[in-house]
């Protein structure tokens, strides 16, 4: 199943992954991402990879 | 700016000065006192039905994103981004769960909380420097709902929405409410005419004396029934609350009977009979009045015919919503609704919708004929003699003010308000009188919202910020008079 990762670190607050997928990405209330599943289904996978490539500054990513 | 004393003077008895259809400081004077405070139509629930959906609607220059979040409540946001002022949403209708700003990609949740504020830690170093939290797109000062149309307030202290509607909303069920689901809508269409956006509410409110001179050549090519157009002076007319309208005298017969011969299929008279009370029963049934055009101040309007749709004698009843959104003194946008029963039959919704096309919208043959007459009279309306004109809107009434003729009583019309058979300009006359107790009245101080800026809290549940805003808000007033 693929599994997401997140670097918060790099994270910079813009929430654009929420916009492609809000029941997998969230921001918390310091402006940071927040993962709501580690992982998620193949069929999923299409769709929250466009939300993750969607980071302007790369912090997320779908791995296998 | 002006004094405009006499004006309103000169209106309320019922004597208007030409120059209000085409004047910089009167429409400067609207826009503080009218549109700051009446409640403004900006769409109908139906239109935003599924969690997401949202369209953007104004209220003069103030852009708002009308929406239903993911709770599935219903919102208008202004549509400015807290941070730059750019407009969020620039799309007018769709479905979205965010709305992200394209000028630095501030986003914001789709109940208008912000989610994205890009380097908020670089560059504004946290919360320290920017308090994030909490904050959200302005929501709009006042919102409600009847049978699921929205309207929108400027004044956060406007009376209730029922109570501004009033015994209007009596008539408002005749249109918006013919069985339990209530209406539909399509469209808006949207255009811009020169014209003012009073002389279309006015028209709509009470003006059945146009019919048989503007609108002969739509009787002449046998798009209605009745032959006549002079037939409209049998109506009657009425105003209650916030609004008041025209009505068609019906030909003898019983409830179903009047109804059945405007059109509706016995179905839809059944499901009226179940929601409509005894007396909005009475009107059609024993009154045999039938509602046809209605203006609620100050710019909404709906209209209710009954053409011919096909080569047959048979006719079929539309509705449609409009709105005469001011763009200036002498420019109106127009938006043009066909609204149907939602539990209508699809063969009903489908002739209804070419029943509108045919009489009303960009393609209708009424619309043309009094866009005509409208924009002529907005541009002779600018002049320096329209000043010394003081045009008689008093037909209707006598030297001395008594009735040419008198109100109908309570068992010749079973409405609430006041109505009358006949020719007269009463409607017209209560339309601008509301408009001149609003130019009477000084704009109230609209408080101000600062965002996350400092000493600043967050903003609470209606948008409002702590005590201090008010120290650097400048009155409405003295804003208007600057600009």
């Amino acid at each position: 199943m693929p599994r997401l990762v997140a670097d918060v670190e790099a994270c910079q607050g813009y929430g654009n992954c929420i916009t492609g997928a809000s029941d997998v990405f969230d921001i918390d209330d310091d402006g940071v991402v927040v993962l709501l599943k580690e992982k998620v289904p193949e069929s999923d996978r299409a769709r929250v990879e466009e939300a993750a490539r969607s980071c302007p500054v790369s912090a997320l990513s779908v791995e296998d | 700016m002006t004094d405009q004393t006499g004006v309103i003077g000169d209106v309320r008895r019922g004597m208007i000065p030409a120059h209000v259809y085409n004047d910089r400081e009167i429409f400067e004077l609207e826009k503080e006192r009218v549109f700051s405070r009446a409640w403004v139509f900006v769409g109908h629930e139906s239109e935003i039905a599924q969690p997401g959906d949202y369209v953007v609607r104004r209220v003069l220059e103030d852009s708002f994103i009308v929406t239903r979040d993911e709770q599935g409540e219903i919102r208008a946001h202004f549509n400015m981004c807290l941070h730059r002022g750019m407009q969020v949403c620039r799309a007018e209708v769709g479905n979205a769960s965010h709305f992200r700003c394209p000028y630095h990609g501030w986003s914001y949740r789709n109940d208008g909380r912000i989610v994205g504020l890009p380097f908020h830690k670089d560059a504004y170093g946290g919360e320290a420097g920017f308090k994030r939290k909490g904050q959200r797109l302005l929501p709009a000062p006042n919102l409600a709902t009847y049978n699921g149309m929205i309207f929108l307030s400027m004044d956060p202290d406007a009376p209730p929405l029922e109570e501004f509607l009033g015994d209007f909303r009596f008539y408002l069920d005749y249109y918006t409410k013919q069985s339990a689901s209530g209406i539909e809508l399509r469209g808006p269409q949207r255009w811009r005419v020169k014209a003012n956006w009073k002389i279309g509410a006015e028209n709509f409110a009470g003006d059945m004396y146009h019919t048989p001179q503007t609108h002969t050549s739509v009787v002449e090519i046998g798009l209605f029934r009745e032959p006549k157009a002079e037939k409209r002076k049998d109506g009657a007319t009425y105003w209650a609350g916030a609004g008041g309208g025209t009505t068609y005298k019906l030909p003898e017969g019983d409830l179903d009977e009047r109804l059945r011969y405007v059109g509706y299929p016995q179905e839809m008279i059944e499901r009226m009979k179940e929601q409509w009370s005894d007396d909005q029963l009475r009107v059609i049934g024993d009154d045999g009045f039938m509602i046809s055009a209605a203006s609620v101040y100050p710019n909404l309007s709906f209209v209710h015919n009954w053409p011919r749709v096909a080569e047959s004698d048979d006719v079929l009843p539309f509705v449609s919503i409009r709105q005469w959104q001011p763009i200036s003194e002498d420019e109106t946008e127009v938006l043009s609704w066909f609204a149907v029963d939602a539990e209508a039959p699809e063969e009903f919704k489908a002739l209804s919708y070419k029943a509108y096309l045919m009489c009303f919208g960009s393609t209708g043959m009424f619309e043309q004929d009094d866009v005509e007459n409208w924009v002529s009279l907005t541009n002779t309306a600018a002049g320096s003699m329209a000043r010394r004109l003081l045009l008689n809107s008093r037909m209707g009434i006598l030297e001395d003010d008594r009735p040419v003729v008198p109100p109908l009583g309570p068992d010749a019309f079973h409405g609430p308000g006041e109505a009358r058979t006949g020719y007269s300009e009463y409607n017209q006359r209560a339309l601008l009188n509301h408009w001149a107790d609003d130019l009477e009245k000084p704009p109230s101080k609209a408080a101000t919202l600062e965002v996350g800026g400092p000493g600043e809290g967050a903003q609470d549940a209606a948008g409002r910020t702590s005590a201090n805003a008010d120290q650097i808000s400048l009155p409405a007033g003295e804003a208007v008079a600057q600009a």
